[in-house]
């Protein structure tokens, strides 16, 4: 009789927490490591793109100062 | 009818698994700490359900899983190399055929503690496989608590649901395994994700550890005990109010004693004074005959090495006649006795190298915990606060182990090898998020400083 209440008991935990594990998303994919990938992703797109900005008008000004009748578009 | 639940069981978890294969890892990790198989007694008994859930747990991953962030670390080396190095002691061992059928089982149990780690990629896979760990160890210290609550303990008495001392199902092992778990188990009350803080979780948490200890009590394995006080020191250090514990400790400890049966006082007498015990006794004859053998041997012997052994000593044994009670000495001879300790069984099995990985192994492991603990102590956020008293509860679960294992030839135990994978993945797992967030502080540095530049430039 124990037996069967401790292996039913068991079971049924086991059954619940195993349905609760399948309708998680997380199980397969953490959100934490998600995010801060996509964080880190995010900052690397905005700082090339924003570098090569920032880098092109830096050359223009200086190219702008010094050579100014300089037909060729620096930096390209 | 048993035989249908268990195998329904089975098959539900295989579905589930069809959605998310990981579970197939746990219906292992389920089907080789209760051995389902061995407590039906048709159907399921004619099935390799092992089988089938170790093929289910690989191939899944191999085929269906990401395998993001899977690593294959130190750790997992060290057992590498003691597989490889049992492999060849089995090859050239003193007892063929026994080494033959000891291999046949410590394989599997390396193999999938080294294979574990690689699927505990997230911290839902950490929490489920401890989750499942504790269930399936719970399964049966509820039905072991009970019986001793109700009447029916004794040692070699209580009766599991497989009684063949396989596995988990030794009175010694499952008292080590038990104790060794409860700090998991309080784990769960806190920072559980599936199954949330609630006060059915602690109600649930409360009735499991006076199970799992009185699985000792039940049982009557003296081991048991030394693990219990080993838990109540190991508490101590993550107890802010260290007398008012000792205090509350020691009174529970004299409130439990008048509901000891005689006969568990007997056994733990034997503790304090191991001359008049022959199990005790002669654990230290086979310890020294080990160092002998090994001595000769410095490889070891293979598996069951011990069979060789054989030694005759003199030993008080008590006869009552009526009132009197005369201690006569007599010459007793022992053959083929286990080592009753993990260290010799590993050294005497695997000789001085094996004893050294095993060692490295579980002290590496001991170490890493700790640094975790160190690492992630005081962290807030809800995705970071559980890993410091996680790795704390390992760490408490692998010194209660070591323990045990001191007094007990446990050391290729399968649910403790399961607690070194989930060790690992731990480890791997915090690894991982310290990479992605230095990785993540650098990207916010580098954008803050062209972003800087940029206002900078605008501003020109």
């Amino acid at each position: 009789m124990i037996d069967y209440f401790a292996l039913a008991l068991g079971h049924g935990l086991m059954a619940i927490a195993l349905l609760r594990l399948v309708l998680r998303d997380d199980l397969d994919a953490d959100p934490l490591l998600g995010q801060l990938k996509a964080d880190t992703a995010a900052n690397r797109l905005a700082t090339s793109t924003a570098g090569r900005n920032a880098a092109r008008r830096a050359r223009d000004k200086h190219a702008d100062e010094t050579v100014p009748d300089d037909g060729e578009e620096p930096g390209r | 009818m048993l035989d249908l639940v268990f195998l329904a069981f089975i098959i539900y978890v295989l579905l589930l698994g069809l959605k998310r294969p990981f579970l197939w890892v746990l219906l292992y990790v389920y089907i080789d700490i209760l051995a389902p198989q061995r407590i039906g007694y048709s159907l399921i008994a004619s099935l390799p359900v092992s089988l089938i859930a170790f093929a289910a747990a690989f191939g899944g991953w191999l085929v269906l899983d990401r395998k993001e962030g899977a690593r294959f670390t130190m750790r997992q080396g060290l057992m590498l190399a003691l597989l490889a190095y049992c492999w060849w002691t089995t090859g050239n061992a003193d007892f063929p055929v026994e080494a033959a059928t000891k291999w046949d089982w410590v394989w599997k149990a390396l193999l999938f503690a080294i294979f574990l780690p690689l699927t505990l990629t997230t911290r839902a896979r950490i929490e489920a496989l401890a989750l499942m760990l504790v269930l399936a160890i719970a399964t049966i210290v509820i039905g072991t608590g009970m019986k001793t609550v109700l009447g029916g303990g004794g040692y070699e008495n209580l009766k599991f649901f497989v009684n063949d001392n396989s596995g988990v199902y030794e009175s010694s092992t499952l008292a080590t395994v038990a104790i060794g778990l409860i700090p998991l188990i309080w784990w769960f009350t806190r920072y559980g994700t599936v199954l949330r803080s609630h006060w059915l979780v602690t109600g649930f948490a409360v009735a499991l550890t006076f199970a799992c200890l009185m699985v000792p009590i039940g049982t009557e394995a003296r081991t048991g005990l030394l693990c219990i006080a080993a838990l109540g020191v190991l508490l101590l250090r993550y107890t802010t109010k260290r007398l008012m514990f000792i205090a509350a400790a020691g009174a529970l400890g004299l409130v439990a004693l008048p509901f000891l049966p005689q006969s568990y006082y007997d056994r733990m007498a034997t503790l304090a004074a191991p001359g008049g015990d022959e199990s005790a006794s002669t654990r230290v004859a086979v310890w020294e005959w080990t160092l002998d053998y090994v001595a000769e041997k410095p490889f070891g012997g293979g598996f069951d090495a011990y069979r060789s052994n054989r030694f005759a000593y003199v030993m008080p044994v008590k006869q009552v006649n009526g009132n009197t009670t005369s201690v006569e000495y007599r010459e007793v001879v022992d053959e083929g006795r286990a080592f009753h300790s993990s260290i010799f069984e590993l050294l005497g099995e695997q000789g001085w190298p094996g004893l050294m990985i095993w060692l490295a192994l579980h002290g590496l492991g001991l170490w890493q915990m700790e640094r975790i603990y160190r690492r992630w102590k005081g962290a807030t956020a809800e995705e970071e606060a559980w890993i410091a008293p996680f790795a704390s509860a390992l760490q408490m679960g692998a010194v209660i182990y070591l323990v045990g294992a001191l007094f007990q030839g446990i050391g290729y135990q399968p649910v403790m090898l399961m607690m070194v994978g989930l060790q690992i993945g731990l480890a791997s797992y915090c690894a991982r998020i310290d990479s992605a967030r230095t990785g993540h502080d650098r990207s916010v540095q580098r954008r803050a400083a062209i972003d800087s530049k940029l206002s900078v430039a605008v501003a020109a």
